[in-house]
């Protein structure tokens, strides 16, 4: 299988604290590979270095073979345009309704302008998260799963072929999360995306990685199933699955 | 459009207020004085002269800056901590274009014709003023507070409204933008915003009142 990004040496330091200190990961077509780590390990700082939305210090990061840190604004755009980024909080225009925030990659970024279109893909991303009822309720309405739903039913509205998750189910009850990772493995087959999930769950990451990947001291210090990781000597590994 | 609504009409009722009151305070408290010279016929123009040149635009522009350019500085700050404007980024689309320009543009149109009703209230205020002591009918009033303005009086205040407009729209939107990520950089945001864009007007006040003095008054 191709691989869709690389990375490899990235460093990254804010002032004189070093985040991200050698990140080498490559993630293949077709892959969800989840990132597990403390906090403030660099799990979240790795996959904004992937977007582009925060330039590494060094290294290199290949994004279907082109190279990140080389791209101008324009051609930022255009990789984000195949890319998803579900933010933790969801990160939804709370100034608009759910139907505006579907509609707005839509007429925005891919200048869609039938607008019966725009309301079948809309009502198309909400049954695929299940929140078929919530299309004229504002985001101050959606409870913290429906906001998660809801920002994944944005993203994917575009059908990206990256999806890159920002801890997809924190401060989501037991339950909900369940929902959640099970989301993203029906998004992984529905729409044949290739996946970065960045989590503190374990059972998260049990449901949704076909790799996993730790990040400890801004290294990447395990790679592997969740099987191999969970069976691991090393205490460090180990500690993440007890 | 959407900006423009928030801008103009949101605002409209505010400026409308403070142009009638402007007028009427400043009908009354210059009356006593040129009365004494019996000079009362020419507070009309007086006033309409003051209000076109200078203080119907810079009050517009001030109270502006208090409610659209803090509202655009904590809008925008408030859309920067909730990861609003990184998710725009990282959709794809540019929030730059989408956040900043349609703001700067509504400000643009809308802060000359708010200057233009304000001034347009603060001409009934006057009449409303020169009302309450003594009497002058509308038809002289109009006539005599017209009379007194000519159109080098209202090209280079219709001009400077312009740049009030875009100081206004301009410094919401980069103090805004540029806030850091917490709660409280909200608050900094819309306050900073106020304070950089009143005193950008009072400076391009300054001015243009240096350039119109010289190239149109002399």
């Amino acid at each position: 299988m191709e691989n869709i990004i690389e990375l490899a040496g990235v460093k990254k330091s804010f002032g004189t604290l070093e985040v991200l200190k050698d990140i080498n990961l490559v993630v293949k077509k077709g892959e969800n590979v989840v990132v597990v780590g403390k906090s403030g390990q660099g799990k979240s700082v790795t996959i904004k270095c992937i977007a582009g939305m925060i330039a590494p210090d060094a290294g290199s990061i290949k994004v279907f073979d082109d190279e990140v840190t080389d791209m101008d604004e324009d051609a930022l755009r255009a990789l984000r345009v195949r890319m998803g980024f579900l933010f933790q909080s969801g990160a939804l225009y709370d100034s608009m309704t759910v139907r505006e925030n579907l509609a707005f990659p839509l007429r925005r970024v891919l200048k869609m302008k039938d607008e019966q279109e725009i309301e079948a893909r809309s009502v198309e991303v909400l049954e695929a998260v299940g929140l078929s009822g919530a299309i004229d309720k504002m985001p101050s309405d959606l409870s913290g799963g429906m906001r998660k739903r809801m920002g994944l039913a944005r993203t994917i509205i575009v059908k990206p072929e990256i999806m890159l998750y920002d801890e997809p189910t924190t401060g989501l009850d037991t339950i909900t999360s369940k929902e959640i990772s099970a989301l993203i493995c029906s998004i992984k087959e529905k729409y044949k995306t290739t996946s970065i999930i960045i989590t503190h769950d374990m059972a998260c990451a049990k449901i949704t990685a076909d790799r996993i990947i730790i990040i400890n001291d801004g290294i990447c210090i395990a790679n592997g199933t969740y099987g191999e990781l969970e069976s691991s000597a090393d205490k460090l590994v180990s500690a993440f699955f007890n | 459009m959407r900006q423009c609504y928030f801008v103009g009409y949101r605002t409209a009722g505010i400026v409308m207020l403070t142009g009638f009151i402007l007028g009427f305070v400043l009908t009354l408290q210059s009356l006593p004085t040129l009365q004494q010279f019996g000079a009362q016929t020419f507070v009309p123009a007086m006033v309409s002269v003051s209000v076109i040149r200078e203080i119907g635009p810079v009050i517009t522009a001030l109270i502006c800056a208090g409610k659209i350019a803090s509202g655009i500085g904590a809008e925008l700050g408030s859309m920067k901590v909730s990861e609003q404007i990184d998710a725009m980024e990282v959709s794809g689309a540019n929030p730059m274009q989408y956040l900043v320009v349609t703001r700067i543009l509504a400000c643009l149109l809308m802060i000359p014709l708010l200057t233009i009703v304000a001034d347009g209230m603060a001409f009934l205020g006057g009449f409303a003023g020169i009302n309450i002591k003594g009497g002058m009918s509308s038809i002289l009033y109009f006539r005599k507070a017209f009379g007194g303005l000519s159109f080098t009086d209202l090209y280079p205040a219709i001009i400077k409204t312009f740049f009030f407009g875009f100081i206004i729209g301009f410094v919401g939107c980069y103090k805004g933008f540029n806030s850091n990520k917490g709660t409280e950089s909200v608050g900094l945001a819309a306050n900073s915003a106020v304070v950089v864009a009143s005193i950008g007007i009072i400076i391009v006040d300054a001015v243009a009142v240096q350039i119109t003095s010289s190239l149109v008054y002399n």
